[in-house]
């Protein structure tokens, strides 16, 4: 194609770009990979196992062993660097790991806060000690950390964290509270912000440093806190725990810096909207399996337009994924691109199951066990989940800052 | 997976941003608005100058062989400008269904022609049952006569039939009133007897018309492609026109945010930018989330599309999207522009008066979610 420009000068384009096109489509290795993936997944995944997987049940020892497997069979860490036990390719193959995961009954990386956040972190800020200790333990899907990031008086204005670590030695001297510790239950590693340096004079969030923190460490105490879902999630209490130097990750007082990082790839990683893929499949097959008035919910127009828009909301967290992913696969820099993502993945779960709970009509109150029970309960679960979602990970009204902030350089409030 | 535009296409985005920035001012829509013809031969001159008629074209047509893709680029522009003038009628509604489904002999009559921005097409589709969105309620009837056919009835917005010297006519030749079999697409002489056609006052004040056929003679070789065979390429047509629409949807969708997030971030109340104000923000992250989901949604069926990728569900979708985004980011638009953007003189009604027309054309949210529902099996 030639172009004629507005000035009249014909101009044929030149350089190494002529080639790249716009493409929704996945490469061959790609889809040979996703193919092997889905027979094995198909063949090992259970409900029961996808359950553990995400916060419904907690990771349990069907979920380890899943985990175990998946890196066997060489489905871990395709997207990590070879040194460190992965394979060296692109973060695609993880993402259609967590697509097809998620296509199963919502499932998930089974060690997920290990895999898909904290070892980015420590890949990308960690020495080469505390790579070569962590990283092969986590492709091989071995141990999982829990985020130590929220406190009682630290919620959306993280910064204003209280926990200390004070150095002693070779040790950093650590105590305080953390809050909604999900994971701490079960999990080896604490991944811990804490304030290291005390000066009220600089900005707040200057003295935060990340540490890793043995979960079996002396002084630890974890309290659960139940959900309304019925998850458990923790409060973690620190009384004069000893945590090496080496544990340090990164430089002291860049800790926060680092967690800010982080968040993009997170957001890219945790909030897939293939997850609520097989909530629109179960509400699908059930209008067209329950009947009103002899007739089924699939002709009722009303029923098709709301499953429809769901469908077609659907389709558009998919593209915002997908864009936000190919920026990080092709190590464009992000600023607000997975938040959008985020807020509008999680938001729309809380509409997908206001859907299926106008569909259910009296039975959607029924919960899993339940005489007369539909869906398994599913449905019930996730309305009582959904309240989670737009708040876990920062807030809806937050990300909408960040988008507005970040994406359209509007000024700080 | 690439999100990347080529090369070409961010030159020719950037060039086609240029050229209507100073071509099109807002004036010149207004003026245009009021304007009988609803268009200058000055500026559609130069439109052809530039190969804009000729982008989907191949070049043994005079065209510049660009893609559907490019096309959308082009077409984010001038939805951006509100660019007036029949351009999407005659290379979308006209030019498109020639190049798809004409025969040679009609191709190289009317396509090369079109690149030269000598003719102006369009397509006459939609009629007055047409109360609801539906490409395949065709009641005009083609009656079959010794030299070819008869064409009776009433067409209801048809965009520039007043400036079209050639219009495409969907009439039935077979079958029920909502049958997709029996339909059969004509071209039509602008001029020929019988037919008269009368500017509708519409919301967007575009050129739409209503095209009254009495009698109008049409010979055999002027069928497009094949007898009863219209209700594939309307199905075709339909769908790259949805696409196409939601194209300068997303291009006037991205100016309202532009303008709005410029106006939060040097008007001042309570002492203050409005930018600074979390509603405020909140209304332009809304925006922004709307708009980028119409984008990515709008190119991945433009390339499904494009690589004959059956897409049916992501076509629906993203006319379903896009009209309803479109709709939401021009009354968050008007919510941040405030007062001021209620006055006619204000640019922000350009924007939600063609929002309106758009989401309209080519079936809206209401009629794509039907489709949606089929394909996900209800």
């Amino acid at each position: 194609m030639i172009l004629i420009f507005y000035s009249g000068v014909c101009q044929e384009p030149s350089g190494h770009l002529r080639g790249k096109n716009m493409d929704f489509g996945y490469t061959r290795e790609e889809e040979e990979f996703r193919e092997r993936l889905c027979k094995f997944l198909d063949r090992e995944l259970t409900e029961e196992i996808a359950r553990q997987n995400w916060e419904d049940k907690g990771v349990g020892p069907e979920a380890r062993e899943f985990s175990r497997k998946l890196a066997a069979h060489g489905f871990l860490g395709v997207s990590w660097p070879k040194e460190y036990g992965g394979q060296g390719l692109s973060p695609t193959y993880d993402f259609i790991l967590l697509d097809e995961l998620g296509e199963r009954w919502g499932a998930h990386i089974p060690l997920d806060v290990g895999y898909t956040m904290v070892g980015h972190t420590i890949l990308r800020r960690g020495n080469e000690e505390m790579k070569k200790e962590f990283l092969p333990r986590i492709i091989r899907g071995e141990i999982e950390f829990c985020l130590g990031y929220t406190e009682p008086n630290a919620g959306s204005d993280l910064a204003s964290m209280r926990m200390r670590a004070v150095e002693e030695g070779d040790y950093f001297i650590i105590n305080g509270q953390k809050t909604f510790n999900t994971e701490a239950h079960y999990a080896e590693y604490h991944w811990l912000a804490a304030r290291t340096d005390f000066d009220p004079n600089i900005p707040k969030h200057r003295g935060i440093s990340l540490f890793i923190v043995d979960m079996h460490s002396p002084g630890i105490t974890v309290r659960p806190l139940i959900t309304m879902s019925g998850e458990q999630t923790n409060e973690v209490f620190y009384e004069n725990v000893r945590v090496p130097r080496n544990r340090l990750v990164g430089e002291k007082n860049k800790g926060f810096y680092y967690m800010m990082e982080a968040i993009d790839s997170e957001r890219n990683h945790v909030f897939t909207p293939c997850r609520l893929l097989p909530i629109l499949e179960e509400l699908i097959r059930y209008a067209k399996e329950t009947k009103f008035m002899g007739k089924p919910l699939a002709e009722d127009p009303l029923i098709r337009d709301k499953l429809a828009q769901m469908a077609m909301e659907l389709e558009v967290a998919q593209v915002f994924a997908d864009h936000s992913r190919w920026m990080e696969s092709n190590e464009i820099p992000m600023t607000y691109e997975p938040e959008i993502t985020k807020v509008f993945v999680s938001e729309l779960e809380q509409r997908l199951v206001d859907v299926g709970m106008q569909i259910l009509g009296h039975y959607g109150q029924l919960e899993e066990g339940s005489k007369w029970v539909p869906l398994r309960g599913r449905i019930e679960w996730y309305f009582l989940h959904s309240f989670m979602t737009t708040i876990g990970a920062g807030t809806s009204e937050i990300g909408r800052n960040v988008i507005a902030q970040r994406g359209l350089g509007l000024p700080r409030s | 997976m690439d999100f990347h535009f080529s090369e070409e296409q961010k030159m020719l985005k950037e060039s086609a941003r240029d050229f209507l920035q100073t071509e099109c001012p807002k004036a010149f829509i207004r003026k245009m608005e009021k304007d009988p013809k609803g268009y200058t031969p000055e500026l559609w001159r130069k439109m052809a100058d530039l190969g804009w008629m000729g982008i989907i074209f191949p070049e043994q047509y005079g065209g510049i062989g660009g893609d559907f893709l490019d096309l959308l680029v082009l077409l984010e522009e001038m939805g951006r400008a509100c660019l007036p003038g029949p351009f999407f009628s005659t290379v979308v509604l006209g030019g498109l269904p020639i190049l798809e489904a004409g025969n040679e002999s009609q191709k190289k009559e009317f396509l090369p022609k079109i690149v030269k921005g000598e003719l102006i097409l369009t397509l006459s589709h939609i009629e007055p049952a047409t109360t609801q969105f539906d490409p395949f309620l065709i009641s005009v009837e083609a009656r079959s006569e010794p030299n070819g056919y008869s064409i009776d009835g009433v067409k209801l917005f048809v965009p520039d039939a007043h400036v079209a010297h050639w219009m495409i006519c969907a009439a039935r030749t077979k079958g029920e009133t909502n049958s997709r079999e029996g339909i059969t697409l004509f071209l039509i002489d602008g001029r020929s007897s019988g037919i008269k056609w009368e500017l509708l006052r519409t919301v967007a004040q575009d050129k739409q018309c209503e095209v009254v056929f009495r009698k109008v003679k049409v010979p055999q070789e002027r069928i497009l492609g094949g007898l009863n065979e219209g209700g594939k390429i309307l199905e075709m047509l339909s769908q790259k026109a949805a696409v196409a629409k939601c194209a300068e949807m997303i291009g006037g969708a991205q100016f309202v945010l532009d303008m709005c997030v410029s106006y939060a971030k040097e008007r001042e109340q309570f002492g203050k930018l409005i930018g600074t104000f979390q509603a405020v923000q909140h209304h332009c992250a809304n925006m922004l989330i709307n708009l980028e989901g119409g984008r990515y949604i709008t190119y991945k069926a433009a390339w499904m599309l494009s690589k004959g990728i059956p897409c049916t569900k992501l076509v629906a979708v993203a006319k379903a999207w896009v009209s309803d985004a479109y709709k939401r980011v021009a009354g968050l638009g008007h919510q941040i522009m405030a007062g001021t953007g209620y006055m006619e003189e204000h640019d922000m009604p350009l924007y939600s008066r063609r929002a309106k027309a758009a989401e309209l054309a080519f079936g809206d949210a209401n009629y794509y979610k039907k489709l949606v529902a089929k394909e996900i099996g209800l």
